[in-house]
């Protein structure tokens, strides 16, 4: 009970910390950066704090510098939706999913509510998910340190699957692009053997594909292609813009799917190396499959935003859970900031909490004040954003390609990338033409070498033997998930071809 | 409209004639700050000394020093980029020394020569090759791991990238030791740390500055380090050489080197003032805190070094007839 | 979404070139070496992708093998115009800006592409046109410090 009891003490002395006009200043500062960070494509929440490093030194406390950091960290999750509801193209790997039934609001007049809720959903997320840590942390990451590769696998292998459920309305077709997927992200190096893979010779594919160039590509202008073939002369929502805001409806329908997203957010987010993506899928499939409406999902059902924007959101708290209690970072972010606490003298891991309780709980409580500044910030701007797409799409259009093509460029300086993204963009139309969803396909590739990596390492560890993914407790819970999924998924449409019959 | 058509020119006039650039006049060295290129990802151990070399650089140095990191390939492709920029000075690898430089071109050709196209500036620190074990594990030393390891298929290590110089060294071990040793590797230090603390593998093999803090916190304890005498940094942990085991390397070193064509001029200078950086006391605790060695080397006598540890580490695979699968 | 039924001819020629892809890969897999259970190599999850690529684009040819309807045509009337015309640009794009530079070859973009796809008055072409090139050039080259090519004439 003391223990409880110094915690909120902690808190408490936290909070007064971050409540000093410096700290604040410099999360609003951090917040608004990451917001800008997370819009623009090609810079990444890692770039962006690698180049504030040097600035962070002169401001002083190790707390304030990471109160920054964190708050860019965050509002790079909050930009990055932004673009995946209004124009379809995913900030990072995170919000792939938010492009699904966000962009699909978008469409139907409805991106204020999308937005709104994404802001208010990834709030409560984020509050969640600093509650989570205060309260919860070190033995949740005790729990974390026995992912080993064998539960990345099954994890990743589960999360994959309940990707298909993205893939518009068949599941064959959603596969083949998972497949798809996979295969595109083994090109390049291959970091286990050094073997170079499916580059034809192009040195500028050795360190595979871009997220950014195939975001842009396939979504980007795959999105642009596609609607080129009608003559919008007009804007891209002719349905009259509704309200600004989400709706008491709205709310009704998305609060427990914002409940639940944090929850699924927080516990995968934990897992150092794609906690945010997978958890933002399984958001998505829980949601699909706990909705009355499943058939909503894929045209605008505001729980596919609710969702997997707070699952993100709280994976990105929890993220910080292995750095503040281990001294692991999880993610290249996260990786930076761990750098720059180096450097000034603290160090992260199991004493931090004790040694440095000041940074500790300064950080806790900066990044609850940092994710209410991002909904400060960001539901003005939702009005601001909605008129974005009144513009007349003859000349949006265009300028959203440049946007591709200049974000691209700006990730390694090289032509090259343009065109693999114009390929990309080919590609992108031609599957809308065919009726593939690129859903499945883009987060396929964003896993596919984490699970290649956690499979090859686990098969070195088990001397070859698959039996490993099964005989290890968590991964065999997991791998058990995976067949109930896939049997039940089997019984679904067995039992929908009887219906049918009969 | 038409108003706005007129400022429009005027505007796009004016933008056509905005900045030319002016050519800088560059006789003075440095002219403008130094990149540093650390060709591996953020937070790992080379990228936390040099930016802590970054952070002290400005006592000492005329411009300021700006960490780039560049990673990929195993450290080639950052490493590479440096070679090709313009031998001015203003461009550094950072990490000259480490496993893509004094282990990968024993077994494959890179894309570079890199001991003709780098030139040594300085070394900066080195750090050596432990074998860890967890606190909790059956065994306590290196003699009880060997035994225990030997009733045992097979004994699996966490290393960092497949082919670097802990995954060379640890084979090595695997050999001296007869156990059947598989490396299992992982992306850089952070992650193979990860592994171990969390029990993935029997072993890790690591540097002391990615594990000091869970030494500290007793889940990690250190039971051998590859070098040729004890590291001062952790002196309590015996050499392999000492228990038997003849793997000695320089471990992992990280100097700083400049492209093939750098003026002399310009290499003395940097050399002198990285000198003054290893000589400040501050840095020195800093490096302390982070429990990485302070271990300054002038250009020519690191060329040396260098050439020493690449020959050393041929030996060693020689010996141990160590192939890359 | 066009309904599943009639873009049943399309399945089959997308299965098809899957088809290919899949025996493609599984092919270029056995050329990387496979290792073995205990210790997989570069090759290990290509091959096996390929073939599940092999089985699945075989399962989308054969589901739409039964069904014989006469499909919608995937274009009509030219709207494969417009597209074509947006992938032309963005190639002219890709050839041209690091010759001619950042600010240049995106006015040029901006022109074309709407004097050519949209077809619109030639005040707001200029405008817009003029008015997005810098801004565009302020938020990355100036406030980023993006790199932009300068191309031959040196601009930015």
């Amino acid at each position: 009970m003391s223990d409880l009891l110094g915690m909120f003490q902690g808190l408490m002395n936290g909070f007064g910390i971050a409540f000093t006009l410096n700290n604040l200043m410099f999360a609003l500062l951090g917040a608004f950066l990451g917001t800008i960070v997370g819009i623009l494509p090609g810079l990444g929440p890692a770039a962006t704090i690698s180049l504030l490093l040097p600035l962070s030194f002169k401001i002083g406390s190790p707390v304030t510098s990471i109160i920054m950091m964190a708050g860019i960290f965050y509002g790079a999750m909050y930009g990055g939706s932004t673009t995946s509801i209004l124009v379809n193209i995913p900030g990072e790997a995170a919000s792939v999913v938010t492009c699904i039934d966000g962009y699909q609001m978008a469409l139907k007049g409805r991106a204020g509510p999308a937005l709104g809720i994404s802001a208010i959903g990834s709030f409560i997320a984020g509050t969640l998910g600093v509650i989570g840590l205060t309260f919860v942390a070190p033995p949740l990451a005790e729990f974390a340190l026995k992912f080993g590769p064998p539960e990345y696998f099954s994890l990743t292998i589960l999360g994959l699957l309940m990707a298909t459920l993205l893939g518009g309305t068949s599941i064959l077709k959603g596969l083949i692009m998972i497949v798809l997927g996979l295969l595109l992200g083994s090109v390049g190096l291959d970091p286990i053997s050094g073997a170079i893979r499916f580059t034809w010779g192009f040195f500028m594919l050795q360190e595979g594909v871009d997220f950014v160039t195939l975001a842009m590509g396939l979504f980007g202008i795959g999105e642009i292609l596609y609607n080129l073939e009608k003559e919008l002369k007009t804007e891209l929502v002719t349905k009259k813009i509704s309200h600004l805001w989400p709706t008491l409806k709205d709310w009704g329908e998305s609060k427990w799917a914002i409940v639940r997203g944090s929850f699924i957010g927080f516990f995968i987010g934990i897992l150092p190396g794609g906690g945010a993506v997978i958890s933002s899928l399984v958001s998505y499939a829980v949601e699909k499959k706990v909705s009355k409406h499943p058939e909503e999902f894929g045209k605008g059902a505001i729980q596919g935003v609710a969702g997997p924007e707070s699952a993100n959101n709280s994976a990105a708290s929890a993220s910080f859970i292995p750095l503040l209690t281990l001294g692991i970072p999880g993610n290249a972010a996260i990786a930076m900031i761990f750098a720059a606490l180096l450097i000034q003298g603290v160090q992260p891991g199991p004493f931090l909490i004790t040694e440095r309780p000041d940074v500790f709980w300064g950080v806790v409580a900066s990044m609850y004040v940092g994710n209410a500044m991002l909904l400060v910030l960001n539901l003005p701007m939702v009005g601001m954003w909605v008129q974005l797409l009144r513009v007349p799409y003859a000349i949006l259009a265009p300028i959203i390609v440049l946007f591709c093509c200049i974000g691209v460029y700006s990730v390694r300086n090289t032509v090259f990338d343009i065109w693999v993204m114009g390929i990309f963009g080919v590609i992108g139309y031609l599957f809308r033409k065919f009726g593939f969803e690129p859903g499945p396909m883009i987060l396929a590739f964003v896993l596919g070498p984490l699970l290649e990596r956690s499979l090859r390492q686990a098969l070195l560890i088990s001397a070859g033997s698959p039996w490993i993914f099964f005989n290890r407790p968590i991964s065999g819970s997991l791998m058990g998930v995976l067949l109930l999924f896939i049997l039940f998924q089997i019984f679904i449409t067995l039992r929908k071809k009887w219906s049918k019959r009969s | 409209m038409k108003k706005i058509k007129k400022i429009g020119w005027l505007l796009a006039c004016c933008s056509l004639l905005l900045p030319l650039s002016l050519a800088g006049a560059q006789d003075k060295f440095p002219s403008k700050p130094i990149e540093l290129v650390v060709p591996f990802a953020a937070g790992g151990s080379t990228d936390v000394l040099a930016r802590l070399v970054a952070k002290f650089a400005p006592k000492y140095f005329d411009k300021p020093l700006v960490v780039i990191n560049k990673p990929g390939g195993g450290g080639v492709t950052g490493t590479e980029g440096v070679v090709r920029s313009a031998p001015d000075g203003h461009t550094l690898y950072m990490g000259y020394g480490s496993g893509h430089d004094l282990v990968m071109p024993h077994f494959q050709k890179l894309p570079y020569k890199t001991f003709e196209d780098l030139t040594s500036v300085c070394r900066l620190s080195v750090h050596s090759i432990l074998m860890i074990i967890r606190s909790d594990a059956p065994y306590k030393t290196m003699k009880e791991f060997v035994d225990w390891g030997k009733k045992r298929e097979q004994v699996t290590a966490s290393v960092s990238t497949k082919a670097g110089s802990v995954d060379i060294s640890f084979q090595a071990v695997g050999k001296t030791t007869g156990l059947k040793m598989v490396t299992v590797p992982f992306r850089g230090g952070a992650e193979s740390v990860t592994a171990i603390v969390g029990g993935q593998t029997d072993c890790g093999g690591n540097h002391p500055s990615e594990i000091i803090s869970h030494i500290k916190a007793k889940r990690l304890i250190p039971i051998a380090v590859a070098l040729e005498q004890r590291d001062p940094a952790i002196p309590d942990v015996p050499t392999f050489k000492e228990l038997g085991y003849n793997v000695v390397t320089v471990g992992s070193v990280k100097g700083v080197a400049a492209p093939k064509g750098t003026p002399p001029e310009a290499i003395r200078y940097l050399a002198e003032r990285f000198k003054k950086v290893c000589e400040d006391q501050e840095f020195i605790q800093a490096m302390k805190d982070i429990g990485q060695p302070v271990m300054y080397l002038g250009s020519s006598d690191f060329a040396k070094y260098m050439k020493e540890g690449f020959e050393q580490y041929g030996k060693l695979i020689k010996e141990f007839n160590i192939k890359l699968e | 979404m066009t309904g599943e039924k009639k873009i049943e001819k399309w399945n089959r020629i997308s299965g098809f070139i899957l088809l290919i892809i899949g025996v493609m890969t599984a092919w270029g897999s056995t050329s990387l070496s496979m290792g073995k259970f205990k210790h997989p190599g570069p090759g290990f999850l290509p091959f096996g992708l390929g073939i599940c690529l092999i089985i699945l684009s075989l399962i989308l040819i054969f589901k739409s093998w039964k069904k014989e309807i006469s499909p919608t045509p995937l274009w009509f009337q030219r709207t494969w115009l417009r597209p074509l015309l947006g992938v032309a640009i963005l190639i002219f794009y890709a050839i041209v800006i690091e010759q001619l530079g950042f600010i240049l070859t995106t006015f040029i973009f901006l022109l074309i592409w709407m004097a050519l796809i949209e077809r619109l008055k030639w005040k707001t072409i200029l405008s817009i046109s003029v008015g997005t090139t810098i801004v565009l050039y302020l938020i990355f080259a100036f406030f980023l410090e993006v790199p932009l090519p300068k191309g031959f004439l040196k601009l930015g």
